[in-house]
């Protein structure tokens, strides 16, 4: 049994984001029907990799949603799913005739969660977005940087990862509140607003303060920390992150690296530039090893290939798994990252071919015959 | 209206590593109680303070993780604190905790004790590295964990060291799939009428908040690396106008962007109808950059990302977090909410719902004094 056994799923979401939403309900056992059409952005191989990874245990449909009767068999899949969900611009699924006012004449309890950037109020509620431009927005881009150096990143669209992440937690709010109360509802979710939530406490000291945030590098964020951040090892790019918080740390850290007592009430940079000398003659893996062992935290600074062919620990935890395809194939995929003991999470399925289970879906969910969904394939209104 | 958890009692006991889960599950409407020590929680010693003053009521690192909590004080190490706990949880659903793995149960109050007196209690354990495994004694920070789980070896210039970025963001992903489990769990229990475990690791949380980097590499055994602002598609990099950065970005509409840069006089360099496909722009990133920078530095970031926006075009201000405090768009959703603060004489803004359910509002409220409703929850 899994947690959302039962629940079904009408995904539009395309891209990353909302993609990041539906595969942890497909991981907690949703059926989730990703609603597709020919020609549609993806990241190559759909079965693993990246789109695999994104589509993990999805089923895949594809309907021409600008002709009337791809709408009609889009509506219909509405009326037997409890989550409807997308992550266009404000006004694409209204356009389309998919809004909310439409989907619960036809499912009164759905629950539909529209993932936009900016949200569906406000003045900016019809700006296009994309990742990069919101973790901008909202002071990721200008804070990743050395102390009074330009913007250095993002490398990747965090934005897309934490919007999708929380859109998640989200739909099983709602879901609960479904349960409880017997109604469904509209979720606005503003991927902006998301990511602003996670700036942290900064948003706040800046309120009272008025200042104004500058680059700190790799100094902590938390509780002072020193020495504290990333250091060179020995090998092309190989680096490791080191934190010392307590006095108790400190002494463990000094004793490992015979770094000198009093070398932590200098300056940061100067502690810097010993620990550097030390980790600069060391295998990165063989320092954190260490340096764990005598109790201060420090690990590798992980590249694709240390995560995913390296790491013990993710690999003792099986968050990458080895996926059969019906072609035969195996296909390495990301995993949940949260363990439940009783009803575990898990991948449900590789990701699914363009298209792949039109006919299954439309024949059982719909009861369409063999004859129906063939004519509707000519004429290109499914797929 | 009421809050979707309306009527869900969580204990939280986590220290900063976990103290988003709490905070979610408050905003949801549950009833968190934060169980700090007599002391009061590590993150009231955490900077920065109001006022610069160091003092438990005056972490703002606190205020923000705390708020919509209430708090008791008890030492779990001590036989009358771990029986206080025991009496809390008969009547909680839910407890987190981020101690080492198996602390609790050497103290007498891990998760099986805490079941024995109620069946139904879920227990999520936020650790760096889990429950398990050859790491799950090791330490780590929040940049300990964003390096280990793969998040800081992309970010930062070519030739520079991996960084990090704005906030706790390990942390913070392992707080939000803590509550996934916690509420996928409460889905559970309507059916099975018993609690489990949630074991979230903040390494394995991290790498759920990658993008490119597993994918890429089970595909095609690709390690991606730093390339600065560069994005990995390499359809967006920063640029600079007259007063200050700007994100590129070349999807979108990208004949209105020539059309404009021509009326400027500027677009001879990406005149070029091979360009009209996306997949060249993407072969021939730094070149179309290169021009977008040379065209960007006649406007203000005003000007370009106001004009662009009008053409459908996805640009925009890259800009201090403190921005969103003035930004009219926030205002007129309400994203901040004015929290007074009675002890202290303020009223400081909190920032809200990182989604909204329409039935459900989103809950926030002041953080707690230490203790404050200790005779509450006796």
């Amino acid at each position: 049994m899994r947690p959302l056994e039962g629940t079904r799923v009408l995904d539009f979401t395309w891209v990353v984001a909302g993609p990041v939403t539906t595969r942890i309900l497909a991981d907690l056992g949703a059926d989730v029907i990703k609603v597709e059409r020919r020609g549609s952005l993806d990241f190559g191989d759909r079965r693993g990799g990246l789109s695999g990874t994104l589509m993990r245990g999805k089923r895949s449909i594809v309907l021409n949603l600008n002709d009337p009767r791809g709408l009609d068999v889009a509506r219909r899949l509405a009326a037997v799913s409890d989550v409807v969900i997308d992550n266009f611009s404000a006004r694409v699924m209204t356009n389309l005739g998919l809004d909310y006012e439409t989907l619960i004449a036809l499912r009164p309890d759905i629950v539909c969660v529209r993932m936009t950037g900016f949200g569906l109020t406000g003045p900016d509620r019809d700006h296009v977005s994309y990742g990069p431009t919101l973790q901008a927005l909202t002071g990721y881009t200008l804070l990743m940087a050395e102390p009074d150096g330009p913007p250095a990143g993002f490398g990747y669209s965090y934005s897309d990862l934490a919007g999708g992440n929380l859109g998640a937690l989200a739909v099983l709010a709602a879901l609960w509140h479904r349960r409880r109360t017997g109604r469904g509802q509209l979720v606005d979710l503003a991927q902006l607003e998301a990511v602003a939530c996670l700036v942290g406490p900064t948003l706040v000291a800046r309120a009272l303060d008025g200042a104004a945030s500058a680059p700190a590098g790799n100094a902590s964020q938390e509780a002072p920390g020193a020495p504290h951040g990333v250091y060179p090892c020995a090998g092309e790019d190989r680096w490791i992150a080191i934190t010392v918080f307590t006095d108790e740390e400190w002494r463990a850290f000094a004793r490992v690296t015979g770094i000198a007592d009093d070398a932590r009430r200098g300056s940061a940079a100067a502690l810097d530039r010993l620990v550097a000398d030390w980790t600069r003659q060391r295998v990165a893996e063989d320092a954190a090893s260490l340096l764990q062992r005598a109790g201060v935290a420090a690990g590798v600074v992980a590249n694709a290939e240390d995560l995913c062919a390296r790491d013990p620990q993710l690999a003792a935890r099986g968050y990458f798994v080895d996926v059969p395809t019906p072609e035969g194939r195996s296909v390495r995929i990301d995993g949940p990252p949260f363990v439940l003991s009783e009803t575990p999470a898990r991948v449900s399925g590789p990701g699914p071919l363009l298209g792949e289970h039109t006919d299954g879906v439309l024949a059982t969910l719909l009861g369409m015959s063999v004859d129906e969904i063939a004519a509707l394939r000519a004429d290109h209104v499914v797929g | 209206m009421t809050g979707a958890l309306q009527g869900i009692r969580v204990l939280d006991l986590a220290d900063e590593k976990g103290a988003l889960a709490g905070k979610l599950l408050a905003g949801l409407g549950a009833d968190v109680v934060l169980v700090e020590p007599p002391g009061g929680s590590r993150l009231r010693s955490i900077p920065p303070f109001w006022q610069g003053t160091a003092d438990a009521e005056r972490s703002i690192f606190f205020w923000f993780y705390a708020a919509g909590k209430r708090s008791v004080t008890l030492d779990v190490a001590t036989r009358a604190g771990a029986a206080r706990l025991r009496r809390l949880v008969a009547s909680a659903d839910v407890l987190i905790e981020t101690e080492p793995p198996g602390r609790l149960d050497e103290l007498g109050v891990g998760a099986d004790a805490l079941r024995e007196v109620n069946p139904r209690l879920v227990v999520a354990s936020i650790t760096p590295f889990g429950q398990r495994g050859p790491y799950r004694s090791w330490r780590a920070s929040d940049t300990v964990a964003q390096a280990m789980g793969g998040m800081l070896y992309v970010n930062g210039h070519a030739d520079g060291p991996p960084l990090r970025t704005l906030g706790l963001q390990a942390y913070h992903q392992a707080g939000i799939f803590a509550a996934i489990g916690i509420v996928s769990a409460l889905l559970a229990r309507d059916v099975t009428g018993r609690g489990q475990d949630v074991d979230v690791s903040l390494q394995a949380s991290v790498a759920s908040a990658l993008e490119h980097v597993p994918g890429f590499w089970h595909q095609a055994g690709l390690v991606g690396h730093r390339q600065g602002t560069m994005h990995w598609t390499r359809y967006f990099r920063v640029g600079r106008c007259r007063d200050g950065w700007v994100m590129h970005c070349t999807l979108g509409d990208w004949t209105s962007l020539i059309e404009w840069m021509k009326a400027d006089g500027m677009g001879a360099a990406v005149d070029d109808p091979a360009l009209e496909d996306i997949k060249t722009r993407q072969a021939q990133a730094e070149r179309i950059f290169d021009a977008l920078d040379a065209w960007a530095a006649r406007y203000t970031v005003a000007e370009l990302t106001e004009g662009a926006q009008l053409r459908r075009i996805p640009y925009a201000a890259v800009r201090a977090p403190e921005a969103l405090l003035r930004d009219p768009h926030f205002a007129e959703r309400g994203f901040f909410v004015p929290i007074e603060h009675p002890g202290l004489g303020i009223t400081v803004p909190y920032p809200g719902a990182p989604f909204r359910l329409g039935d459900a509002p989103w809950r926030v409220a002041r953080p707690p004094r230490l203790g404050e409703h200790d005779s509450e929850l006796a």
